[in-house]
């Protein structure tokens, strides 16, 4: 009996030291999630994929005027897009955004028309891996012209904006 | 010799009990704070700050000109009544950044890229959440 309760004593220490350890774990691994903020880029990138190929584009044919230099000059007013972002961490001064439209021939592969707008410089990141890097997303569509030329789209959008997104 | 025998009996049980009621009793009270903590931090108003902007974001980026849209932030809005604040202060979107505060010190901000004039106000009706009027930039 003697033996027993002794035993009863020690298996009730190791049960609370496993509880402890079990909730060390729980909080540490609830502390981590809740304290890692939520990484919206790639969904923000995809937004903004979406947006502009609107702009471009209307149910398979290129849109009027888009591949003139008007358009080109006037691109972030045409497809109501506005780069500007809250003034913290320096992002003012360097952009956290970046879109590249190409035109191709879609026979000939050539490029034909260029657009581009933001901060040119997050494009070589796209070639590189990692969590703290910007985001990147390409896309890729067919469109035809009113005069029936036919045209492969690809567009590139980065979203950079990395302090607020990865810890 | 009978009787005394019966209450060691007797003693030992109310030991067993005892002992076995204390040890449910801690191993409860463990696990409650366990679960407050786990609540707490799910609910608490830094998270909630951090998502409402960025989804508040993401909402106007993806949105466009003549959109009304309806966004539930009960769990927010319980919170500004606790800290006693003007519901209409919550909310503010300013040269496209959006910034949540549900408490006197601290808030969360995130910028959207649409070029649009958004107005946020807190829907009376249900008083649980805000709706987003979305008009084009003058």
């Amino acid at each position: 009996m003697k033996m027993n309760k002794k035993g009863d004593k020690l298996i009730s220490v190791y049960w609370f030291a496993i509880l402890f350890i079990v909730a060390g774990g729980i909080v540490y691994m609830v502390s981590a999630f809740y304290g890692k903020p939520y990484d919206v880029r790639e969904a923000e990138a995809d937004i903004l994929t979406t947006k502009i190929a609107r702009c471009i584009s209307e149910a398979g044919y290129l849109k009027e005027g888009v591949l003139t230099e008007n358009f080109r000059e006037n691109f972030a007013e045409i497809c109501m897009i506005n780069f500007q972002v809250e003034d913290v961490y320096g992002w003012r001064e360097r952009g956290q955004y970046y879109v590249e439209v190409e035109f191709l021939d879609f026979d000939t592969k050539q490029k034909v028309f260029e657009i581009s707008e933001g901060n040119e410089g997050l494009k070589p990141d796209c070639e590189l891996e990692g969590e703290t890097l910007p985001v990147c997303i390409e896309r890729r569509f067919y469109s035809i012209d009113e005069n029936g030329n036919q045209y492969q789209i690809n567009m590139l959008s980065v979203v950079r904006k990395t302090e607020k997104n990865v810890q | 010799m009978r009787s005394s025998g019966k209450n060691k009996l007797w003693n030992k049980r109310g030991n067993i009990l005892t002992e076995n009621i204390i040890f449910i009793i801690l191993n409860l009270v463990f696990l409650s704070i366990l679960i407050v903590f786990l609540f707490s931090k799910m609910g608490a108003a830094a998270v909630l700050e951090e998502m409402h902007a960025k989804q508040i974001a993401l909402m106007i980026s993806a949105a466009e000109p003549g959109m009304t849209i309806h966004l539930e932030m009960e769990k927010a809005v319980n919170i500004v009544k606790k800290e006693g604040r003007n519901l209409n202060d919550v909310i503010i979107i300013k040269d496209n950044v959006v910034t949540v505060q549900l408490r006197e010190k601290g808030g969360a901000s995130y910028s959207f890229f649409n070029d649009v004039n958004v107005s946020a106000n807190f829907d009376t009706s249900t008083n649980k959440g805000y709706f987003f009027v979305v008009d084009e930039n003058e």
